[in-house]
Protein backbone atom coordinates (compact mmCIF):
# COMPACT_ATOMS: atom_id res chain seq x y z
CA UNK A 1 0.00 0.00 0.00
CA UNK A 2 1.51 3.32 -1.00
CA UNK A 3 1.95 6.00 1.57
CA UNK A 4 -0.71 8.68 1.61
CA UNK A 5 0.09 12.27 0.66
CA UNK A 6 -2.15 14.09 3.11
CA UNK A 7 -1.11 17.43 4.51
CA UNK A 8 -0.20 18.06 8.12
CA UNK A 9 -3.33 17.91 10.31
CA UNK A 10 -2.30 21.22 11.89
CA UNK A 11 -2.15 22.95 8.51
CA UNK A 12 -5.48 21.45 7.48
CA UNK A 13 -6.98 22.39 10.85
CA UNK A 14 -5.76 25.97 10.53
CA UNK A 15 -7.35 26.20 7.07
CA UNK A 16 -10.67 24.92 8.40
CA UNK A 17 -10.39 27.36 11.32
CA UNK A 18 -9.96 30.26 8.90
CA UNK A 19 -12.97 29.11 6.84
CA UNK A 20 -15.00 29.01 10.05
CA UNK A 21 -13.73 32.46 11.08
CA UNK A 22 -14.72 33.80 7.64
CA UNK A 23 -18.23 32.43 8.20
CA UNK A 24 -18.42 34.25 11.55
CA UNK A 25 -17.15 37.50 10.04
CA UNK A 26 -19.27 37.52 6.91
CA UNK A 27 -22.42 35.68 8.01
CA UNK A 28 -22.51 35.94 11.79
CA UNK A 29 -22.91 32.18 12.06
CA UNK A 30 -20.65 29.15 11.75
CA UNK A 31 -20.38 26.11 9.51
CA UNK A 32 -22.80 23.20 9.45
CA UNK A 33 -23.64 20.01 7.61
CA UNK A 34 -26.26 17.75 9.20
CA UNK A 35 -29.29 20.00 8.68
CA UNK A 36 -28.80 19.68 4.90
CA UNK A 37 -29.45 15.92 5.27
CA UNK A 38 -32.55 16.69 7.28
CA UNK A 39 -33.76 19.08 4.56
CA UNK A 40 -33.22 16.39 1.92
CA UNK A 41 -35.16 13.97 4.11
CA UNK A 42 -38.07 16.40 4.58
CA UNK A 43 -38.25 17.23 0.86
CA UNK A 44 -38.05 13.55 -0.12
CA UNK A 45 -40.91 12.61 2.19
CA UNK A 46 -42.89 15.58 0.88
CA UNK A 47 -42.33 14.40 -2.72
CA UNK A 48 -43.49 10.87 -1.95
CA UNK A 49 -46.38 11.71 0.35
CA UNK A 50 -47.11 15.41 0.95
CA UNK A 51 -49.94 14.65 3.34
CA UNK A 52 -47.77 12.48 5.58
CA UNK A 53 -44.95 15.05 5.49
CA UNK A 54 -47.47 17.64 6.65
CA UNK A 55 -48.13 15.53 9.74
CA UNK A 56 -44.45 15.47 10.73
CA UNK A 57 -44.21 18.44 13.06
CA UNK A 58 -40.40 18.47 13.13
CA UNK A 59 -40.13 18.78 9.33
CA UNK A 60 -42.45 21.80 9.19
CA UNK A 61 -39.42 24.02 9.90
CA UNK A 62 -38.00 23.06 6.49
CA UNK A 63 -41.22 22.71 4.50
CA UNK A 64 -42.76 26.02 5.54
CA UNK A 65 -40.41 27.96 3.24
CA UNK A 66 -40.89 28.33 -0.52
CA UNK A 67 -37.71 26.59 -1.63
CA UNK A 68 -36.14 24.45 1.12
CA UNK A 69 -32.92 23.87 -0.87
CA UNK A 70 -32.25 27.59 -1.10
CA UNK A 71 -30.49 27.29 2.23
CA UNK A 72 -27.06 28.47 3.36
CA UNK A 73 -25.93 25.06 4.60
CA UNK A 74 -27.11 23.28 1.44
CA UNK A 75 -24.95 25.66 -0.63
CA UNK A 76 -22.07 25.32 1.82
CA UNK A 77 -22.20 21.52 1.42
CA UNK A 78 -22.18 21.84 -2.38
CA UNK A 79 -19.05 23.96 -2.01
CA UNK A 80 -17.62 21.37 0.38
CA UNK A 81 -18.11 18.64 -2.21
CA UNK A 82 -16.42 20.74 -4.90
CA UNK A 83 -13.51 21.63 -2.60
CA UNK A 84 -12.94 18.05 -1.47
CA UNK A 85 -13.25 16.80 -5.07
CA UNK A 86 -10.66 19.36 -6.18
CA UNK A 87 -8.33 18.33 -3.35
CA UNK A 88 -8.74 14.63 -4.15
CA UNK A 89 -8.17 15.11 -7.90
CA UNK A 90 -5.20 17.47 -7.50
CA UNK A 91 -3.46 15.05 -5.13
CA UNK A 92 -4.41 11.95 -7.18
CA UNK A 93 -6.44 10.71 -4.23
CA UNK A 94 -9.64 10.08 -6.14
CA UNK A 95 -10.41 6.36 -6.47
CA UNK A 96 -13.84 4.84 -6.87
CA UNK A 97 -14.05 2.18 -4.15
CA UNK A 98 -15.86 0.75 -1.16
CA UNK A 99 -13.68 1.71 1.80
CA UNK A 100 -13.86 -0.61 4.80
CA UNK A 101 -11.99 -2.13 7.72
CA UNK A 102 -9.51 -4.94 7.05
CA UNK A 103 -11.24 -8.26 6.45
CA UNK A 104 -14.74 -6.82 6.40
CA UNK A 105 -17.09 -8.09 3.70
CA UNK A 106 -18.78 -5.74 1.23
CA UNK A 107 -22.28 -6.53 2.48
CA UNK A 108 -21.22 -5.92 6.08
CA UNK A 109 -19.68 -2.61 5.07
CA UNK A 110 -22.87 -1.46 3.33
CA UNK A 111 -24.76 -2.40 6.48
CA UNK A 112 -22.40 -0.55 8.86
CA UNK A 113 -22.28 2.54 6.65
CA UNK A 114 -26.07 2.71 6.48
CA UNK A 115 -26.88 1.93 10.13
CA UNK A 116 -24.08 4.21 11.37
CA UNK A 117 -25.56 6.89 9.11
CA UNK A 118 -29.02 6.40 10.64
CA UNK A 119 -27.57 6.83 14.13
CA UNK A 120 -25.76 10.00 13.03
CA UNK A 121 -28.83 11.45 11.32
CA UNK A 122 -30.90 10.83 14.44
CA UNK A 123 -28.25 12.02 16.91
CA UNK A 124 -27.56 15.22 14.95
CA UNK A 125 -31.20 16.22 15.18
CA UNK A 126 -31.32 15.50 18.91
CA UNK A 127 -28.11 17.49 19.52
CA UNK A 128 -29.22 20.31 17.14
CA UNK A 129 -26.21 19.77 14.87
CA UNK A 130 -23.13 17.66 14.23
CA UNK A 131 -19.35 17.86 14.42
CA UNK A 132 -19.47 21.01 12.24
CA UNK A 133 -22.55 22.86 13.45
CA UNK A 134 -22.22 22.15 17.17
CA UNK A 135 -18.68 20.76 17.64
CA UNK A 136 -16.52 23.13 15.56
CA UNK A 137 -18.83 26.15 15.53
CA UNK A 138 -19.92 25.92 19.17
CA UNK A 139 -16.41 24.94 20.26
CA UNK A 140 -14.90 28.02 18.61
CA UNK A 141 -17.56 30.28 20.15
CA UNK A 142 -16.63 28.74 23.52
CA UNK A 143 -20.32 27.78 23.69
CA UNK A 144 -21.05 25.17 26.34
CA UNK A 145 -23.03 23.20 23.72
CA UNK A 146 -19.93 22.65 21.56
CA UNK A 147 -17.74 21.35 24.36
CA UNK A 148 -20.28 18.99 25.92
CA UNK A 149 -21.11 17.59 22.47
CA UNK A 150 -17.47 16.97 21.55
CA UNK A 151 -16.62 15.38 24.90
CA UNK A 152 -19.70 13.17 24.80
CA UNK A 153 -18.94 12.15 21.20
CA UNK A 154 -15.41 11.05 22.09
CA UNK A 155 -16.64 9.19 25.17
CA UNK A 156 -19.18 7.34 22.99
CA UNK A 157 -16.60 6.61 20.28
CA UNK A 158 -13.95 5.28 22.68
CA UNK A 159 -16.44 3.18 24.60
CA UNK A 160 -17.93 1.51 21.54
CA UNK A 161 -14.50 1.09 19.91
CA UNK A 162 -13.55 -1.03 22.93
CA UNK A 163 -16.63 -3.16 22.26
CA UNK A 164 -16.30 -3.27 18.44
CA UNK A 165 -12.55 -3.83 18.45
CA UNK A 166 -12.30 -5.36 14.99
CA UNK A 167 -14.42 -2.88 13.05
CA UNK A 168 -11.62 -0.60 11.80
CA UNK A 169 -8.34 -1.53 13.47
CA UNK B 1 -17.91 48.18 13.34
CA UNK B 2 -19.96 46.71 10.53
CA UNK B 3 -19.51 43.00 10.69
CA UNK B 4 -20.94 40.34 10.56
CA UNK B 5 -21.49 41.76 7.08
CA UNK B 6 -24.71 39.84 6.43
CA UNK B 7 -26.24 40.96 9.73
CA UNK B 8 -25.46 44.59 8.81
CA UNK B 9 -27.19 44.15 5.43
CA UNK B 10 -23.96 44.68 3.53
CA UNK B 11 -24.65 41.43 1.71
CA UNK B 12 -27.85 40.25 0.05
CA UNK B 13 -29.33 36.78 0.35
CA UNK B 14 -28.12 35.76 -3.11
CA UNK B 15 -24.59 36.92 -2.34
CA UNK B 16 -24.68 35.01 0.95
CA UNK B 17 -25.28 31.79 -0.99
CA UNK B 18 -22.21 32.49 -3.15
CA UNK B 19 -20.27 33.05 0.08
CA UNK B 20 -21.60 29.66 1.28
CA UNK B 21 -20.19 27.99 -1.85
CA UNK B 22 -16.79 29.67 -1.43
CA UNK B 23 -16.44 29.01 2.31
CA UNK B 24 -17.71 25.45 1.79
CA UNK B 25 -15.12 24.97 -0.95
CA UNK B 26 -12.24 25.79 1.39
CA UNK B 27 -13.80 23.75 4.20
CA UNK B 28 -14.02 20.70 1.91
CA UNK B 29 -10.60 21.25 0.38
CA UNK B 30 -8.86 21.35 3.77
CA UNK B 31 -10.93 18.42 5.07
CA UNK B 32 -9.84 16.24 2.16
CA UNK B 33 -6.22 17.42 2.29
CA UNK B 34 -6.11 16.68 6.02
CA UNK B 35 -7.22 13.11 5.32
CA UNK B 36 -10.71 13.57 6.74
CA UNK B 37 -12.44 12.00 3.75
CA UNK B 38 -10.78 8.72 4.76
CA UNK B 39 -12.75 6.60 7.27
CA UNK B 40 -9.57 4.85 8.48
CA UNK B 41 -8.12 8.19 9.56
CA UNK B 42 -11.51 9.39 10.86
CA UNK B 43 -11.94 6.43 13.21
CA UNK B 44 -8.24 5.98 14.06
CA UNK B 45 -8.48 8.11 17.18
CA UNK B 46 -10.93 5.67 18.77
CA UNK B 47 -8.36 2.87 18.41
CA UNK B 48 -5.30 5.00 19.29
CA UNK B 49 -3.85 4.42 15.81
CA UNK B 50 -4.29 7.86 14.21
CA UNK B 51 -4.89 11.18 15.96
CA UNK B 52 -5.73 13.22 12.87
CA UNK B 53 -9.31 14.01 13.97
CA UNK B 54 -8.50 15.65 17.32
CA UNK B 55 -5.47 17.42 15.81
CA UNK B 56 -7.49 18.94 12.96
CA UNK B 57 -10.52 19.64 15.13
CA UNK B 58 -8.78 21.38 18.02
CA UNK B 59 -6.46 23.34 15.71
CA UNK B 60 -9.51 24.59 13.80
CA UNK B 61 -11.32 25.49 17.04
CA UNK B 62 -8.27 27.33 18.42
CA UNK B 63 -7.71 29.33 15.22
CA UNK B 64 -11.37 30.29 14.83
CA UNK B 65 -11.89 31.03 18.55
CA UNK B 66 -8.77 33.21 18.74
CA UNK B 67 -9.83 35.12 15.64
CA UNK B 68 -13.43 35.51 16.76
CA UNK B 69 -12.63 36.86 20.23
CA UNK B 70 -9.77 39.00 18.91
CA UNK B 71 -12.00 40.63 16.27
CA UNK B 72 -14.65 41.18 18.92
CA UNK B 73 -12.19 42.75 21.41
CA UNK B 74 -10.79 45.01 18.67
CA UNK B 75 -14.38 46.13 17.97
CA UNK B 76 -14.11 44.82 14.41
CA UNK B 77 -16.96 42.36 14.88
CA UNK B 78 -20.18 42.72 16.81
CA UNK B 79 -20.41 39.56 18.92
CA UNK B 80 -24.01 40.36 19.86
CA UNK B 81 -24.98 39.74 16.25
CA UNK B 82 -23.23 36.38 16.02
CA UNK B 83 -25.64 33.46 16.38
CA UNK B 84 -24.28 31.45 19.30
CA UNK B 85 -25.04 27.70 19.32
CA UNK B 86 -27.69 27.24 22.06
CA UNK B 87 -27.13 24.72 24.82
CA UNK B 88 -29.67 22.03 25.69
CA UNK B 89 -27.57 20.10 28.15
CA UNK B 90 -28.96 16.55 28.30
CA UNK B 91 -30.19 16.34 24.69
CA UNK B 92 -26.69 17.36 23.50
CA UNK B 93 -24.92 14.96 25.86
CA UNK B 94 -27.19 12.13 24.67
CA UNK B 95 -26.97 13.19 21.03
CA UNK B 96 -23.17 13.42 21.24
CA UNK B 97 -22.94 9.93 22.72
CA UNK B 98 -25.15 8.31 20.04
CA UNK B 99 -23.27 10.36 17.43
CA UNK B 100 -19.98 8.86 18.66
CA UNK B 101 -21.36 5.36 18.07
CA UNK B 102 -22.67 6.31 14.61
CA UNK B 103 -19.34 7.93 13.73
CA UNK B 104 -17.45 4.77 14.72
CA UNK B 105 -19.81 2.38 12.91
CA UNK B 106 -20.20 4.35 9.67
CA UNK B 107 -16.67 5.77 9.65
CA UNK B 108 -17.91 9.29 8.87
CA UNK B 109 -19.71 12.32 10.22
CA UNK B 110 -22.02 14.43 8.00
CA UNK B 111 -19.42 16.87 6.58
CA UNK B 112 -16.70 14.26 6.19
CA UNK B 113 -19.08 11.84 4.44
CA UNK B 114 -19.42 14.42 1.67
CA UNK B 115 -15.60 14.68 1.52
CA UNK B 116 -15.47 10.86 1.44
CA UNK B 117 -17.87 10.72 -1.50
CA UNK B 118 -15.90 13.48 -3.25
CA UNK B 119 -12.81 11.25 -3.08
CA UNK B 120 -14.71 8.34 -4.67
CA UNK B 121 -15.96 6.39 -1.65
CA UNK B 122 -19.24 4.63 -2.34
CA UNK B 123 -19.61 3.66 1.33
CA UNK B 124 -19.73 7.40 2.14
CA UNK B 125 -22.73 7.77 -0.18
CA UNK B 126 -24.41 4.88 1.65
CA UNK B 127 -23.67 6.56 4.99
CA UNK B 128 -25.19 9.80 3.64
CA UNK B 129 -28.34 7.90 2.69
CA UNK B 130 -28.43 6.56 6.24
CA UNK B 131 -28.19 10.12 7.61
CA UNK B 132 -31.18 11.16 5.51
CA UNK B 133 -33.08 8.13 6.85
CA UNK B 134 -31.98 8.89 10.42
CA UNK B 135 -33.37 12.42 10.14
CA UNK B 136 -36.71 10.90 9.16
CA UNK B 137 -36.54 8.50 12.13
CA UNK B 138 -36.11 11.54 14.38
CA UNK B 139 -38.98 13.42 12.73
CA UNK B 140 -41.16 10.29 13.02
CA UNK B 141 -40.37 9.87 16.74
CA UNK B 142 -40.49 13.63 17.44
CA UNK B 143 -43.90 13.55 19.20
CA UNK B 144 -42.35 11.22 21.79
CA UNK B 145 -39.02 13.04 21.91
CA UNK B 146 -40.19 16.65 21.93
CA UNK B 147 -40.30 17.13 25.70
CA UNK B 148 -36.75 15.73 26.06
CA UNK B 149 -35.56 17.67 23.00
CA UNK B 150 -36.73 20.93 24.54
CA UNK B 151 -35.45 20.12 28.05
CA UNK B 152 -32.40 21.46 29.91
CA UNK B 153 -32.29 24.59 27.75
CA UNK B 154 -29.59 27.04 28.86
CA UNK B 155 -29.75 29.44 25.92
CA UNK B 156 -26.70 30.90 24.19
CA UNK B 157 -24.42 30.22 27.14
CA UNK B 158 -20.64 30.26 26.70
CA UNK B 159 -17.88 29.03 29.00
CA UNK B 160 -16.83 32.62 29.93
CA UNK B 161 -20.49 33.39 30.95
CA UNK B 162 -20.84 30.12 32.80
CA UNK B 163 -17.68 30.49 34.89
CA UNK B 164 -17.89 34.29 34.98
CA UNK B 165 -14.30 34.76 33.90
CA UNK B 166 -12.62 36.57 31.02
CA UNK B 167 -12.67 34.68 27.71
CA UNK B 168 -8.88 34.88 27.37
CA UNK B 169 -8.45 32.92 30.60
CA UNK B 170 -10.59 30.16 29.05
CA UNK B 171 -8.54 30.46 25.84
CA UNK B 172 -5.23 30.11 27.70
CA UNK B 173 -6.54 26.98 29.46
CA UNK B 174 -7.65 25.52 26.10
CA UNK B 175 -4.29 26.43 24.48
CA UNK B 176 -2.45 24.69 27.32
CA UNK B 177 -4.66 21.57 27.21
CA UNK B 178 -4.41 21.36 23.40
CA UNK B 179 -0.65 21.88 23.54
CA UNK B 180 -0.19 19.06 26.06
CA UNK B 181 -2.58 16.83 24.09
CA UNK B 182 -0.78 17.47 20.76
CA UNK B 183 2.60 16.81 22.41
CA UNK B 184 1.43 13.50 23.87
CA UNK B 185 -0.13 12.41 20.56
CA UNK B 186 3.06 13.21 18.62
CA UNK B 187 5.17 11.36 21.16
CA UNK B 188 2.85 8.35 21.13
CA UNK B 189 2.86 8.22 17.30
CA UNK B 190 6.65 8.62 17.15
CA UNK B 191 6.98 5.77 19.64
CA UNK B 192 4.81 3.47 17.53
CA UNK B 193 6.66 4.05 14.24
CA UNK B 194 10.16 4.53 15.58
Amino acid sequence: MKKNNYWSPYLSGAGIGLALLAAFYVMGKGLGASSAFSIVSAVAVHQVNPEYAGHLKYFSRYLSVDSPFRDWIVFELCGLFAGAFTGALASRNFHLRLDKGHGMGNATRLFTAFTGGILIGFASRLARGCTSGVGLTGGAQLALAGWIFVISMFVGGFLFAAIFRKMWS
Amino acid sequence: MNSPLYEYDLLGEGASLIVALVIGFFFGFFLERGGLGNPHKLTGVFYFTDFTVPKVMFTAILVAASGLYLLSDLKLLDMDKVWIVPTYFWPQITGGFIFGLGFLVSGYCPGTSVAGLASGRIDALVAMTGMVAGSLVFAFLYPFLESFYMSAGMGAITLPNLFRINHWIIMVIIYACAGIMFYLMERYEAGKTG
